[in-house]
C-alpha cells in the first residue's frame, strides 16, 4: 500500500472521531468567534473525507465537489462570518441558556444517540456506521445550538452545522449528489449565510442588541 | 424551443437588473409594467406552445414543463398581475430608504417572481429544492421591507425556520436519490422528475427509504406550506410584510411549496401504494384545519387573520390530496386555483384599511362600514368567498373537497371540515361586525379606493364569482390535463 492510499484510508478512517472533537468543543466554546474556527475546522475534516472518496473512486466530479467544499465552506464562509463578528464589536460571546459543560453533556448524549439511531440501518445501507453516526450527531448538535443559543450568530453557526450533516450523510450513502446539484445547494448555502448576516445588522440597528431570546413582540 | 421554456424565467430576472437601474419611483414602475406585461406573455407563449405539442411536455436540460407546471404557470401569472397593478398604488407612501425605495421593492419582487417561476420548471428534484431554497431567500428581504421591529423579528423568523425546515426537505430529496440508485436508475438521471416517475414502480426494494423520504420531504416543504405545527413563521410573515407581498406569499409561494409535494407525492404513490403518503397528508391536512380555525377566533390583527385563514385552506388543500380520488384531486387543485384571488382580494383590502387607519387592530377600528363603504364593501365580499358561501368559486371547491370524503366514505375527514368551516364563519362574523358596525371612533387618513386599487379589487370579485357561477372551459380542460399529470 502507497503513502496516498494509507492516508485516504487512513482519513476516512478517523475522520469521524475528528468530527466528534469539534461538536464537543462547539458546545463548550465560549465566544462566537471559536466557533466559526471549529466550524471551519469541521468542514475541513469533510473536504478531506471527500478528497479520500475522491481518490478511492478515481472521480474528477467528486474532486471537484472537495474544492467547491474547500472554497465556499472552509474559507468564503467563515470569512463572512469573522467579519460580520468583528464589524457589529457587540461582545462576542454565545449567551447559551446551558452552561458549558451542560452543553457538553447534551452534545455527548446526543453523539450516543446517534449511533443508536443508525445501528439497524447502517448494515442495510452498506455504509461505515461511525461516518453515518457522526451525520446524524451534526444534525442534532446543529439543532441543540440553534434552540439554547440567544445570539442571531449562532443560530447561523448551528445551522450550517445541522446542513454539514445533511451534506454529510448525502456524501456517504451516495457519494454525492451530481456536480450542477451540489454547486446550487453550495451557492444557495452561501447567499443564505450573505441574507443572514444582513438580517444580523438589521436586527442590531433596529433592537441594539443581538439576542434573538428577546425578540418576541409577535405573538399568538 | 429552449427558448418557449426559459424565456419565464429570464425575463423576471432581466427585469430585476432593470429595474434597479431606475432611480426615479415613476421610472421604476413604468419599466416594471413593461417587464411585467412582457412576463405575462412569455408565460402565455409556454402554456400556449404546450397545448400544441403532442407529447404535452416541453424539456431542456434540468427544465421541463408539462400541463401540470401550465396550470400553476397559468396562477402564478393572475396573481402576479394583481399584484403588480397593486403595488402601484400602493407604492406611493413608501419613504425613500436605504433599501427601502420602489426600485428595490420591484427588483425584489421580480427576483421573487423568477425563483417561483423556476420551481415550477425545474425538471430535476435536486434543481428544485435549489429554487424553493431561494424563494425563502428572496422573499425574506420583502418580508423585512418596512425595517420596523415587527418586520425585522419576522423576516428573521421566517429565514431561519423556513431554512431549516426546507434542509429537511434535502434530507428526504437525498433519500429518495438513494432509493432510486440503489434500485438501478443511474446517478446523474436519480433526481430527474421523468425518469423517477418512470422507474418508480421498481422502488419496492427500498420501500423503508421512500418512505422516510416523504416524512422528511412532508415536514420540509410543509413548512413552507405553513402545514401545522411548522407554521410558525407564516403569521408573522404575511402580518408585517407590505399587503401586496402578503397577497403573494398566500397566493403563490404557498402554492409553489404544495407543488413541490405534490411531485414527490406522485413518485411516492407510485413506488410505494398511496396508503401511507395520503394518510400523511390527511394528518397535517386535519392538524392545520382545525388548529387555524380555533386560532382566528382570538386573532386580533386583520392580517393575522388572514394568515390562519391561509393556513387552514393549505390544510384543505392537503386533504383534497389525502383523499386520493379523482374528485378531491380536482377540488384541491381548484382550491388552490380559488383561494390564491379571494386572498389577494383580502390582503388588497387589508392594505387600504392600514393605509387608512395605520393599524390592522381590529378591535381598535369601528364604524368602518360607514366611513369606508367601498373597502368594507370589498371586506365583506371577500369573507363571504373565503368561508365558501355561494356564489363564489371556492364554494365549489370546498363542496367537492367534501363529497370528495363523503365518496370515500370519510365521514371523519367531512365532519372536521365542516366543523372547522362553521368555526371561521363565526370567528369572521365575530371580527367584522365590530369592525365595521359601530361608532368612528378614528377618522380614516383619506376615503376610499384609488383608481388602480379599485379596479385590481373589483376584479378579484368579478373572477371569484365567474369561477363561482360556472368553472370556465378552459380552466376545466387545464385541470384535466393537470390531473393526467399526475396519475
Amino acid at each position: 500500500m502507497g503513502l496516498v492510499e494509507f492516508a485516504a484510508a487512513k482519513a476516512l478512517a478517523s475522520s469521524a472521531a475528528f468530527l466528534f472533537t469539534t461538536l464537543l468543543l462547539m458546545a463548550a466554546a465560549k465566544r462566537i468567534s471559536t466557533c466559526v474556527v471549529l466550524f471551519a475546522v469541521q468542514c475541513a475534516v469533510i473536504t478531506a473525507e471527500i478528497l479520500a472518496i475522491a481518490y478511492v473512486q478515481r472521480s474528477g466530479e467528486v474532486l471537484a465537489v472537495a474544492i467547491l467544499v474547500l472554497i465556499v465552506k472552509v474559507i468564503a464562509i467563515p470569512y463572512a462570518l469573522m467579519w460580520i463578528v468583528k464589524d457589529i464589536k457587540a461582545a462576542g460571546e454565545v449567551q447559551s441558556s446551558t452552561t458549558p459543560a451542560q452543553s457538553v453533556f447534551i452534545t455527548a448524549g446526543l453523539i450516543l444517540l446517534a449511533f443508536f439511531a443508525v445501528q439497524p440501518y447502517a448494515r442495510s445501507l452498506r455504509v461505515d456506521m461511525n461516518m453515518l453516526a457522526a451525520a446524524i450527531a451534526l444534525l442534532l448538535t446543529g439543532a441543540f445550538l440553534m434552540v439554547s443559543r440567544k445570539k442571531a450568530l449562532m443560530q447561523v453557526v448551528g445551522l450550517l452545522v445541522l446542513e454539514n450533516g445533511i451534506f454529510l450523510a448525502a456524501l456517504i450513502t451516495t457519494f454525492g449528489m451530481p456536480l450542477i446539484i451540489e454547486i446550487g445547494i453550495a451557492f444557495e448555502l452561501l447567499m443564505g449565510v450573505l441574507l443572514m448576516g444582513i438580517f444580523v445588522f438589521r436586527i442590531r440597528d433596529t433592537f441594539e442588541h443581538l439576542d434573538v431570546s428577546k425578540l418576541r413582540s409577535l405573538r399568538g | 424551443m429552449a427558448m418557449t421554456l426559459l424565456l419565464p424565467m429570464l425575463i423576471p430576472l432581466l427585469g430585476t437588473a432593470l429595474v434597479l437601474l431606475c432611480r426615479p419611483a415613476r421610472l421604476a414602475t413604468q419599466v416594471a409594467v413593461a417587464v411585467g406585461v412582457g412576463e405575462l406573455l412569455a408565460i402565455a407563449n409556454l402554456v400556449r406552445n404546450l397545448h400544441r405539442a403532442a407529447s404535452g411536455v416541453l424539456t431542456s436540460p434540468y427544465f421541463r414543463a408539462d400541463h401540470l407546471t401550465a396550470f400553476f404557470l397559468v396562477n402564478i401569472a393572475i396573481v402576479f398581475a394583481l399584484v403588480l397593478i397593486y403595488s402601484i398604488g400602493y407604492l406611493r407612501h413608501i419613504p425613500e430608504g436605504r433599501f427601502s425605495s420602489p426600485r428595490w421593492f420591484y427588483a425584489l419582487l421580480f427576483l421573487s417572481l423568477f425563483t417561483m417561476v423556476a420551481v415550477y420548471l425545474a425538471g430535476n428534484l435536486g434543481l428544485m429544492w435549489i429554487f424553493v431554497e431561494a424563494t425563502t431567500l428572496a422573499t425574506a428581504l420583502l418580508v423585512g421591507f418596512y425595517n420596523t421591529k415587527g418586520a425585522v423579528e419576522a423576516g428573521w423568523k421566517y429565514l431561519i425556520v423556513c431554512t431549516v425546515g426546507i434542509a429537511f426537505a434535502l434530507f428526504g430529496t437525498i433519500a429518495l436519490y438513494l432509493a432510486a440508485v440503489r434500485s438501478g436508475v443511474p446517478q446523474e438521471a436519480a433526481l430527474d422528475w421523468t425518469t423517477l416517475m418512470a422507474a418508480a414502480p421498481r422502488f419496492g426494494g427500498s420501500a423503508d427509504l421512500v418512505k422516510v423520504a416523504f416524512v422528511f420531504v412532508t415536514v420540509g416543504y410543509g413548512t413552507k406550506i405553513g402545514f401545522v405545527p411548522m407554521h410558525s413563521w407564516l403569521p408573522d410573515a404575511h402580518a408585517e410584510a407590505p399587503s401586496p407581498i402578503s397577497a403573494m406569499l398566500s397566493g403563490v409561494l404557498l402554492n409553489c411549496a404544495f407543488y413541490a409535494l405534490l411531485r414527490f407525492e406522485s413518485i411516492t404513490t407510485r413506488a410505494i401504494g398511496s396508503g401511507f403518503p395520503h394518510m400523511l397528508l390527511l394528518i397535517f391536512g386535519g392538524l392545520s384545519v382545525i388548529v387555524a380555525a380555533l386560532l382566528m377566533v382570538v386573532q386580533r390583527d386583520l392580517k393575522r387573520l388572514l394568515a390562519y385563514s391561509s393556513i387552514e385552506h393549505m390544510g384543505l388543500i392537503a386533504i383534497g390530496v389525502g383523499l386520493g380520488s379523482v374528485l378531491g384531486l380536482y377540488g384541491a387543485l381548484l382550491h388552490a386555483f380559488n383561494h390564491s384571488i379571494a386572498k389577494c382580494l383580502l390582503f388588497f383590502t387589508a392594505g387600504n384599511v392600514r393605509e387608512n387607519f395605520a393599524t390592522l387592530r381590529m378591535d381598535k377600528i369601528h364604524g368602518m362600514a360607514r366611513s369606508l363603504p367601498w373597502t368594507s364593501g370589498a371586506l365583506v365580499l371577500g369573507s363571504l368567498a373565503i368561508v365558501g358561501m355561494p356564489p363564489f368559486g371556492l364554494f365549489i371547491s370546498e363542496f367537492m373537497i367534501l363529497m370528495a370524503s363523503f365518496g370515500a366514505g370519510r365521514y371523519e375527514i367531512a365532519i372536521l371540515v365542516l366543523v372547522s368551516l362553521s368555526v371561521v364563519f363565526g370567528a369572521l362574523l365575530y371580527h367584522f361586525q365590530a369592525m365595521l358596525g359601530g361608532e368612528e371612533t378614528t377618522r380614516p387618513a383619506h376615503s376610499g379606493l384609488l383608481g388602480t386599487e379599485f379596479a385590481v379589487i373589483s376584479m378579484c370579485v368579478v373572477s371569484l364569482l365567474l369561477l363561482g357561477l360556472r368553472v370556465p372551459n378552459a380552466l376545466t380542460n387545464l385541470l384535466h390535463l393537470a390531473m393526467g399529470v399526475l396519475q
